[in-house]
């Protein structure tokens, strides 16, 4: 294990106890319960973080933004690579038509900018429920797994042990589940692990556009909207969330490496 | 020649395609179209139904995305909305300042970055290297919005050195010397040049040290020092040309990636830009613009995949006899 | 006469981040003469290949030269030389051809480049000029239409020619001596009788000395002038050509001939000698070849047994060969013992044997 894979175990560790622990020690992520001693103090043994212009604890408010970033992304991630999946098995293993017109479907899926189609749906939508809002952000995040996935399914399918155990007289389906998805499925986790730091960004780019979880409810993105008005006299409330959203992006970087060079030693 | 024309209209159709189905997506919108126009005021029905009629919004779904198609071929973009001018000329005007930034942060990651990587590629084990290697994993993860506001807190508001926003100062006088609006634009620009370039550098970078470190290892490298080639072009022609493929390949996407990382750069820096634009267009529910600025990403995206795949053709000899 | 190249106690060894350090090549000498032919043979692992890119100063990153060492070119020694001053000999004194001619080459560059490349490191040449040359070196190695073939790909050529530029590139610098690591390997069988006729020929034409780096005893056949054997790292036997096909001192050299295919009385599988070449960090004491040997005796397990001589110009490291009278193997295998062949041989003997095995004795303009 390599000392940058060690580092990312470690950011994961601690985002999982912030997100997993930390709402059960800290306060009320939207009590004003300092409102006497003013707003925006700044860190202090009675806030870890300091407050925000509201009288927040800002510890608090991350903790409860910690489940909310990170669970958005991995259920995005999740739909993304289930989608991705299907469709890229399908244009990858089907022939003739079906499998042009699939194509076609995946590159038209990667003509339209996700940044787009998220900006387009989230505000017709209004105001987002959580779940919604990270299935449409995983549902935008489909054409680039599939294409990867197809990609391998090709790949595999000309590979010699394919070959073979078609020779032996496998069903295609057979073929296709036991033999090509556990093949593909390196490369695809791989893909998911990076694509949690790129689902992660996009939550918090909406939410600092306004299009993410409703205020008062605490992502890390929406936090960092609230603090860019009062950016002058209260740096510590960009950093904080500022900071949670490196940690979290670069231990999804970092693992997903790892898990590169662990899964795909020969890959690039 | 037959290649090219064969991948133009493939661009070309799917350009289509995903811009039916953009207009078949925003059509289907539910909300009053016309609440940008009408806002708060009280309508009485016959006025609704005339705005209805004079902006189209009473056509059924099939119609209302013909005439639009209809109207594009002829380069007619519509009106905007909320602005009530031509789409065509807000688009003309955002999209310079995109393409200042855009085109600048480019040529800075593709001359640079590279630089950098195949530099580490060919010095592994220096410390120098190792530094840059972790630096690029942070990066890689710095969210763009976040890095431009710690830059903003920093040198616009502690140091007071920089502008935080805009395209460039409004209180300037007229007859102001040519070099003083230059450095205004430049002063301007630094902040979000900066923002952009720091927060997507990391990637081209890794992707040419890992190509080259690739393909530093490959026997043709050695070949080529036992026929006693100079160390400068052993790493010019021999490490960094063949690594260009997989950077040609990277070029392709990075036109998408480089709208993403826009709209939040933009909208940070107040930049009248195509990114800020569909931020607000799509905001302000503004139909016709932000359509507009849609088909304008989705063409130079598409034009993007395709002088990607032109380069990779004149870059790897084995592609070109396909 | 003094020889073209002098290697004296080649050793190779490898740093570790732990352990200590890995001796792959470990005190090989031999010496190469002008227009010679000298076969460097072993399988895989055997430290051949290092040994070969050692000469023009060309070792993997983590490989060092012993301070002992020294590789002496026409009274030059290369060990202690800058990697500058290297640069002047490689493609210009000493040039190299590879296993794998595909990914020897550039992929994107032209072929007539790559020859060109090689010209203009050593002399002051146009563009114009090196580009005719390289049309003259790709018509010497028998490539038809070069003027046509210098501006392909490598990958648009086959396997046979890619290996004839690899040679070209080669000549390029007109080389005192060239290096061949296992120039045939990666081709077919035919294609392989093309490319060895091929060298034999330019080595007569340009009076270069070759190197032939090889796991096949059966090409060193009517090439060679002399063939030295290598097991881990070590030298096993070194003798004439005709010598050691008539009469291999060493158990390993005769394990390699008994796994040479012959045409004529093939009966059943090929004997091959069991086992692999154990790892550079895990050879054995004494001598490295005895767990795979035939025939062992006691002395075989615990020391290393010196490269001696066997007759005039044949040299072999066993101590089979100078065992007590009465003294049996007890190693693995004394089955083999009995089919070994007598000691002494008679001179007809010897050159009929000889021919048999394959060694056909042409007539050589030297």
């Amino acid at each position: 294990m390599t000392t940058q894979t060690k580092f990312g175990l470690g950011l994961l560790a601690l985002l999982t106890l912030l997100a997993v622990v930390g709402p059960l020690v800290a306060a009320d992520p939207n009590a004003q319960r300092d409102l006497l001693n003013g707003t925006l103090q700044p860190p202090s043994l009675a806030h870890l973080l300091g407050t925000d212009e509201f009288s927040r604890d800002v510890f608090s408010r991350l903790a409860s933004g910690a489940r909310i970033s990170l669970g958005v992304a991995v259920v995005a991630v999740a739909v993304a690579a289930f989608l991705g999946m299907v469709i890229g098995l399908a244009a990858g293993a089907s022939d003739g038509g079906l499998s042009g017109l699939l194509r076609r479907c995946i590159d038209i899926g990667l003509a339209v900018p996700r940044i787009v189609v998220l900006l387009v749906l989230l505000s017709a939508i209004g105001t987002v429920p959580m779940w919604l809002f990270a299935l449409v952000l995983g549902a935008t995040g489909w054409p680039a797994m599939a294409r990867l996935i197809r990609g391998e399914t090709l790949r595999l399918r000309h590979a010699q042990f394919v070959a073979a155990a078609r020779a032996l007289g496998a069903p295609e389906v057979r073929i296709l589940w036991r033999e090509i998805l556990p093949g593909a499925l390196p490369p695809v986790l791989v893909a998911a692990t990076l694509g949690v730091a790129d689902a992660m960004l996009l939550e918090a780019g909406l939410s600092f556009l306004g299009l993410g979880a409703p205020p008062p409810a605490a992502s890390w993105g929406g936090m960092l909207l609230e603090s860019r008005s009062v950016m002058a006299v209260a740096p510590w409330l960009v950093l904080a969330p500022g900071l949670a959203l490196v940690a979290a992006t670069s231990a999804a970087t970092l693992l997903g490496d790892a898990l590169r060079r662990r899964l795909q030693p020969d890959a690039k | 020649m037959r290649w090219l024309l064969r991948r133009g209209a493939d661009a070309f159709l799917t350009a289509l395609v995903a811009v039916v189905l953009l207009a078949v997506v925003v059509h289907l919108l539910p909300g009053d179209p016309l609440a940008v126009i009408i806002g708060d005021r009280e309508t009485d029905p016959a006025t609704r139904a005339a705005l209805a009629a004079s902006w189209g919004t009473d056509r059924p779904l099939y119609s209302a995305v013909g005439h639009y198609l209809a109207a594009l071929v002829r380069g007619d973009f519509g009106v905007a909305m909320s602005e009530n001018r031509p789409v065509a000329t807000i688009l003309l005007e955002r999209l310079w300042p995109t393409m200042l930034l855009g085109g600048l942060t480019l040529l800075i990651d593709f001359t640079c970055g590279l630089a950098l990587g195949l530099w580490s590629a060919l010095h592994p084990e220096s410390w120098r290297a190792r530094v840059l290697g972790g630096l690029t994993v942070v990066g890689y993860a710095l969210p763009s919005f976040v890095l431009g506001m710690v830059l903003v807190w920093l040198f616009a508001l502690e140091f007071r050195w920089l502008p935080p926003a805009g395209l460039l100062d409004q209180t300037l006088p007229l007859d102001a010397s040519l070099w003083v609006r230059m450095a205004d634009r430049l002063t301007h620009l630094a902040l979000p040049l900066a923002t952009m370039v720091l927060a997507t550098i990391a990637v081209p970078f890794r992707q040419q040290r890992a190509a080259a470190l690739a393909t530093a290892t490959q026997p043709w490298v050695l070949a080529a020092r036992a026929r006693g080639v100079a160390p400068a072009a052993i790493a010019w022609r021999h490490c960094w040309r063949p690594a260009l493929t997989p950077i040609v390949t990277l070029l392709g996407l990075w036109l998408p990636m480089l709208v993403g990382g826009a709209v939040f750069v933009e909208m940070l820096f107040d930049w009248p830009g195509i990114g800020s634009l569909i931020a607000q267009a799509t905001a302000s529910r503004d139909i016709p613009l932000v359509l507009g600025a849609g088909v304008l990403l989705i063409v130079m995206v598409q034009a993007g995949s395709l002088l990607a795949d032109l380069l990779y053709r004149l870059v790897d000899p084995t592609q070109r006899d396909r | 006469m003094t020889p073209l190249l002098e290697v004296t106690d080649l050793r190779i060894t490898f740093r570790r981040d732990s352990g200590p350090p890995i001796v792959a090549v470990d005190g090989v000498s031999f010496t190469v003469s002008a227009g010679e032919v000298v076969a460097l043979v072993g399988e895989s692992g055997c430290g051949k290949t290092l040994t070969g890119l050692a000469l023009p100063g060309l070792l993997p990153p983590g490989a060092e030269l012993d301070a002992t060492t020294h590789i002496r070119f026409n009274g030059t020694d290369l060990a202690g030389l800058s990697e500058d001053a290297l640069r002047g000999y490689r493609g210009r004194r000493i040039a190299m051809i590879f296993q794998d001619p595909l990914t020897s080459l550039n992929p994107v560059m032209r072929v007539g480049t790559q020859i060109a490349e090689a010209i203009r490191a050593h002399q002051q040449v146009s563009r114009g000029e090196a580009r005719q040359r390289a049309i003259a070196l790709l018509g010497e190695v028998g490539i038809a239409d070069p003027e046509e073939r210098v501006d392909s790909y490598p990958h648009q050529l086959s396997g046979g020619m890619r290996q004839r530029v690899m040679i070209a590139i080669a000549l390029a610098g007109e080389p005192e001596l060239l290096v061949a690591d296992e120039p045939t390997t990666a081709l077919d069988v035919t294609v392989q009788a093309q490319i060895l006729e091929l060298l034999d020929r330019l080595r007569v034409s340009r009076r270069m000395a070759v190197l032939l780096i090889t796991h096949d005893l059966g090409i060193v056949a009517g090439r060679a002038d002399r063939v030295i054997v290598m097991y881990a790292g070590r030298i096993a036997e070194t003798a004439t050509t005709v010598a050691l096909f008539a009469t291999p001192a060493h158990p390993y050299t005769r394990g390699l001939f008994a796994s040479i295919p012959r045409i004529e009385g093939s009966s059943g599988r090929l004997p091959s000698i069991p086992g692999t070449v154990p790892r550079p960090d895990q050879w054995p004491i004494g001598c490295r070849f005895h767990p795979r040997c035939p025939v062992v005796i006691a002395n075989c397990r615990e020391v290393q047994p010196p490269l001696e001589a066997v007759a005039t110009s044949h040299l072999a490291a066993c101590w089979w060969r100078r065992r007590r009278p009465g003294e049996h193997a007890t190693g693995p295998g004394r089955r083999a013992r009995q089919a070994l062949p007598r000691r002494r041989i008679p001179q007809r003997q010897c050159a009929r044997r000889a021919r048999r095995r394959g060694c056909l004795l042409r007539h050589r303009s030297r």
